[in-house]
């Protein structure tokens, strides 16, 4: 596995790189960081009003609705930090013909288009959105009287779905970035990428006995994105129900198979690029 | 270098009447540029459904878990929410001015504002031109999704099953363009502060991840309690997208409700003058950097 450990390296240097790069703007960093801690802020607001106005939402209650908000948080700043941005240029890079450098590196291209970059301004909502899912923790009474053992079991599970919910969110971002090759007049991919991303902010129980109960079956079984916030919060923040171990049974199989076929698309996709330049 | 006074620049004064046909002008190419792109268009209202679908579900899901008296949230009924949030679309496909304030304070920045200065044109009257030209496009695309969606929501959902009254629609289309006026005025005099500061953007996040808020896009102002409702509607924001949905579902009392308008235009003719005030001010300033 000496390839991973060279991937890491080169990530680790042009993390540090970026890093300099950032300081040299540091008011702009600044900003940035204001913004963000603003607009959680507004969310906390948002969500303080409803649920003084109900008892819950769709099965979460106030402290499990305020993990699922602190849960997203952190995932959207995971990707937002080391993902997005990039896939963002990406279709920059195509219609200019700018790929071709990144193409004839020695480099896995996946890695460099998507991985390249680091931004560190949205680190801290990583960092928020873990103090959120904690302060909301503190306060269940679930937590209160969890036996230790139950406790590392729910912590350890969080993680890895964590980290699934990640990888599948990468995926879906990866694919839909994957279509710039063929939309070169696609100036709205950070658009589409926020309206789909909307399907992750709510709980998937919002969809169940309604009229967009088939919308929710297509979301979570078809298309999986219901499943990325929804999975790992409850797995730590609500009662464990029976038909929940199969949830994360899906989850962690729609993981697997979204990563590989999300590179698949991505190598496709590349066998399309006519390089524009030149 | 020249003294101060010598170098000054002014604003071309405004004429309405006799630069009328010129601005006509601007529009109608304005308008033909925008609907070169009508499928793009069109698809990207498409998608806004999403967002739509998402709300409505997770205020039906807030209401079906409200314990208040006669199920009311502010004084929304779950069916007059679900319509205010639609309406809030509605206000904002007039009032939103995407990349309005950061196109000028480039302009200032890297000296192309210029352009308009070398011209007999007056900058503002130009930007207010074609951005009512990228409107009106936006409109005319976007009313046929909306419109369906809005059926949809009546047909299926009951939602809408009060329509106002002329007098009362009048009104509504009324604020529905001062919302235009306001929401133009507002990040044009933003813009000009690129005047004096170099980097606008910074300070147009915060004001409009702000704005996002206090003009009762998230939430009706009522739902954030009596206090706070009363501060916010002091301020024009709210008539960039609570008021005129306010209006719409009828719950202006028809003694504040021309009141409510003849407000609304003063804040405009406030604007107005901060707005030429900077613009004035700032062209002193303004020293055409850049080739």
């Amino acid at each position: 596995m000496g390839g991973v450990a060279r991937y890491w390296r080169l990530f680790l240097a042009l993390a540090r790189f970026n890093l300099a790069n950032e300081l040299a703007f540091r008011a702009n960093f600044l900003v940035k960081i204001v913004v963000e801690t603003l607009w959680l802020g507004i969310l906390l607001v948002f969500y303080d009003k409803l649920f003084a106005n109900t008892k819950d939402i769709a099965t979460w209650d106030r402290n499990e609705y305020l993990f699922f908000v602190g849960c997203f948080y952190a995932l959207s700043g995971v990707i937002e930090t080391f993902f997005l941005s990039n896939c963002l240029e990406f279709q920059e890079l195509v219609r200019t013909g700018d790929l071709d450098f990144y193409l004839i590196k020695p480099i896995d291209e996946q890695f460099l288009v998507t991985a390249r970059n680091t931004d560190w301004s949205t680190m801290p909502n990583i960092l928020m959105g873990g103090g959120v899912m904690v302060y909301a923790l503190v306060h269940m009474p679930l937590w209160e009287h969890m036996a230790v053992p139950d406790m590392a079991f729910r912590v350890l599970s969080f993680g890895v779905l964590f980290l699934c919910g990640c990888a599948m969110t990468y995926s879906f971002l990866l694919m839909l970035t994957s279509t710039s090759v063929w939309f070169v007049r696609n100036q709205s991919l950070m658009e589409l990428w926020w309206l789909f991303t909307t399907l992750m902010r709510y709980p998937r129980q919002i969809f169940a006995n309604t009229w967009a109960s088939p919308i929710g079956t297509l979301f979570t079984f078809v298309i999986p994105v219901l499943l990325v916030v929804s999975v790992p919060s409850s797995t730590m923040a609500k009662p464990l129900e029976p038909e929940h171990g199969w949830f994360v049974v899906l989850t962690a199989v729609a993981t697997v198979v979204l990563f590989f076929v999300s590179r698949r698309f991505f190598r496709y996709a590349l066998q399309s690029y006519r390089s524009a330049s030149s | 270098m020249p003294p101060a006074e010598t170098a000054v620049l002014s604003a071309p004064g405004l004429n309405p009447l006799r630069g009328l046909q010129k601005y006509l002008k601007i529009f109608r190419v304005s308008l033909t540029e925008r609907l070169h792109y009508r499928g793009d268009f069109f698809f990207g209202t498409v998608l806004r459904y999403l967002p739509m679908v998402t709300t409505i579900l997770l205020w039906q899901a807030v209401y079906a878990g409200t314990d208040n008296p006669d199920k009311k949230i502010g004084d929304y009924t779950q069916k007059e929410m679900i319509a205010y949030l639609l309406l809030i679309h509605v206000s904002r496909s007039f009032s939103s001015m995407p990349g309005l304030a950061a196109g000028i304070s480039r302009d200032i920045r890297d000296g192309n504002l210029k352009k308009y200065l070398v011209q007999p044109l007056d900058m503002i009257a130009y930007l207010l031109s074609y951005r009512a030209a990228h409107k009106v496009a936006y409109i005319a695309t976007s009313a046929l999704p909306y419109g369906l969606l809005f059926f949809l929501c009546w047909w299926f959902g009951g939602i809408f099953d009060t329509f106002p009254d002329a007098v009362t629609f009048v009104a509504y289309l009324i604020s529905l363009l001062l919302g235009f006026v306001i929401g133009f005025l507002f990040e044009t005099s933003m813009g000009m502060l690129g005047f004096w500061i170099l980097e606008v953007s910074s300070i147009l996040w915060v004001v409009n991840t702000l704005n996002f808020f206090v003009s009762g896009q998230m939430i009706p102002l009522e739902v954030m309690g009596p206090n706070w409702a009363m501060v916010l509607k002091w301020l024009p924001f709210q008539y960039l997208a609570y008021f005129p949905a306010r209006i719409f579902l009828g719950k202006v009392p028809p003694g504040e409700l021309w009141t409510g308008l003849l407000i609304e235009v003063a804040w405009a003719v406030v604007l107005i003058v901060l707005c030429r005030w900077l613009f004035a001010r700032g062209l002193r300033r303004y020293s055409a950097f850049g080739g």
